[in-house]
């Protein structure tokens, strides 16, 4: 093994000086297994954060921005002696549902009146949780109960567009439904009149 | 060189002298030192002969042995503990000691861990409060989530599992985790390094991970090291909305964004240092191969 004599204390200091650099340059070894060499067509930058989606045409793209909602951490109920008493786990988030534009109109509407049970006097919506024994992990659970309800109430708002011939179905459908009760309550009325004695009329 | 002017001639000398006129060394003119190897016995000819190294009378001298592990008929060792499928592969499988973020916040804030490096398996070692045995299987260390709530460092950490509220917490902070894998002679390293440049190797390169790991530590929801950098930015953009925190940017802070954005090679040990290195820390010099082979190798 040839091995070289390199002192690279001086050099090592010399960078550091340097006002250019960060220690990530000091030694800048690369292997061909490197990320550069893995995907050689990304931009390796973890630091880029992406644009929220919108929410357009009346549909909820699922982004929530967190500075519209107000997030309270209280004490949670039930047993659990010391622990229950002094550390706040019970999450709550509440934001005003009348002017949240992060929601489509539509939706907001139909949610105002899914939920009037949930919504405070000056109409803001709160939604709790203390599911977990952890403040973060309920604060997902709220979030995660919001979106849910947001997503059941556009679902609930899209009417499936129905073909002709579909609708002529169900209606020849129903008609024959129609003239089957029909023709089994005549024959039922002709047993029951069956059933009477003769009259000297009929 | 036969003396230089008046020096008496020292042992050295004389090996010296003598080895120029012995012929040259080889395998039929050398010899073990004695009691060097034991030679083994066998029952044949005159002094080994009469009961052949077979003892008297019994099973011994018959040849009529028990089989191995039966106890003359109480229920032997080997069978009074039932097989249980539950630890199947035991041997095979990695363990990750624990280090929660309580804990983590407790070395941050006694000044233990120095936020303003990275914080890696060495860092953690350097401590002397956590201990690592890659004999008994253990493969690095992992951030369990006690002490979630409370947890307030902002910190580059490399830690070797995580799970993701505990990644949802480092990064609300401010900070980047990374999970990375380690083989058994990288960590042997790696946890005592002063240790490890005494005893004189050039530094290894780090092994890929197993093939059962590979899948792990290439999800950039796992914020593995060998995942895609753009993939882990949308999964940091994700991970801040399900978890409902605003996610820090973290080039607002343009003095610490070389330290928090410094990532290893996946073949690098330590950091600032190559793998094939050889460093001296008793006169403070470091040594790197120039053949062009070697330096193909740990590059490779």
């Amino acid at each position: 093994m040839a091995v070289s004599f390199s002192n690279f204390c001086c050099l090592r200091r010399l960078l550091i000086n340097s006002t250019s650099c960060s220690r990530a340059y000091l030694s800048g070894f690369k292997s061909n297994l490197s990320l550069e060499k893995l995907y050689p067509t990304s931009r390796l930058d973890i630091t880029t954060i992406p644009k929220a989606p919108e929410s357009k045409d009346g549909k909820f793209s699922g982004y929530i921005p967190m500075d519209k909602i107000q997030v309270n951490y209280v004490r949670s109920g039930g047993p659990g002696g010391q622990n229950v008493n002094c550390v706040s786990t019970k999450t709550e988030i509440r934001f005003h549902l009348a002017s949240a534009d992060w929601i489509p109109e539509p939706i907001r509407v139909k949610l105002a009146e899914r939920v009037k049970n949930q919504i405070s006097k000056e109409g803001y919506f709160i939604i709790k949780s203390e599911r977990t024994r952890s403040q973060q992990l309920n604060l997902a659970d709220t979030l995660d109960k919001l979106r849910n309800l947001i997503h059941s109430v556009a679902q609930s708002l899209v009417v499936p567009e129905v073909s002709q011939e579909t609708l002529e179905k169900q209606r020849r459908l129903r008609e024959r439904a129609a003239r089957e009760r029909l023709r089994e309550k005549r024959a039922h009325s002709m047993t029951k009149q069956g059933r009477q004695s003769p009259t000297l009329d009929s | 060189m036969a003396g230089m002017g008046n020096r008496v001639l020292a042992g050295t000398d004389r090996a010296l002298d003598l080895l120029r006129e012995l012929p040259r060394l080889s395998l039929s003119n050398i010899r073990s030192n004695p009691k060097a190897f034991k030679r083994n016995k066998r029952g044949r000819g005159q002094h080994g002969g009469k009961k052949h190294g077979a003892g008297n009378k019994g099973s011994g001298q018959r040849q009529n042995f028990m089989r191995l592990g039966y106890e003359t008929g109480n229920n032997p060792f080997y069978l009074r503990v039932p097989k249980e499928p539950y630890y199947k592969g035991h041997h095979l499988r990695r363990e990750y000691p624990p280090i929660s973020l309580m804990q983590l916040q407790t070395l941050i804030d006694t000044g233990r861990l120095d936020t303003s490096k990275p914080i890696d398996l060495s860092a953690l070692c350097n401590t002397k409060l956590f201990q690592l045995s890659p004999l008994e299987n253990q493969y690095g260390f992992q951030l369990t989530d006690e002490g979630l709530d409370n947890f307030k460092g902002r910190v580059n950490i490399e830690v070797q599992y995580a799970s993701e509220q505990v990644i949802s917490a480092i990064e609300r902070n401010g900070g980047v985790i990374t999970t990375a894998f380690y083989d058994a002679p990288s960590l042997i390293a790696m946890r005592d390094p002063m240790k490890f440049f005494a005893s004189g190797n050039p530094i290894p390169k780090r092994q890929m991970p197993p093939e059962n790991a590979v899948e792990y530590y290439t999800d950039p929801k796992n914020r593995g090291y060998l995942a895609d950098p753009d993939l882990i930015a949308l999964e940091r953009f994700k991970l801040a909305q399900k978890y409902g925190y605003e996610l820090p940017d973290l080039k607002k802070d343009p003095e610490l964004l070389p330290m928090m954005l410094e990532r290893k090679d996946p073949r690098q040990i330590f950091f600032g240092l190559n793998p094939g290195w050889l460093v001296n820390l008793k006169d403070k010099k470091i040594f790197e191969p120039e053949d062009e082979q070697l330096l193909e190798y740990f590059r490779s």
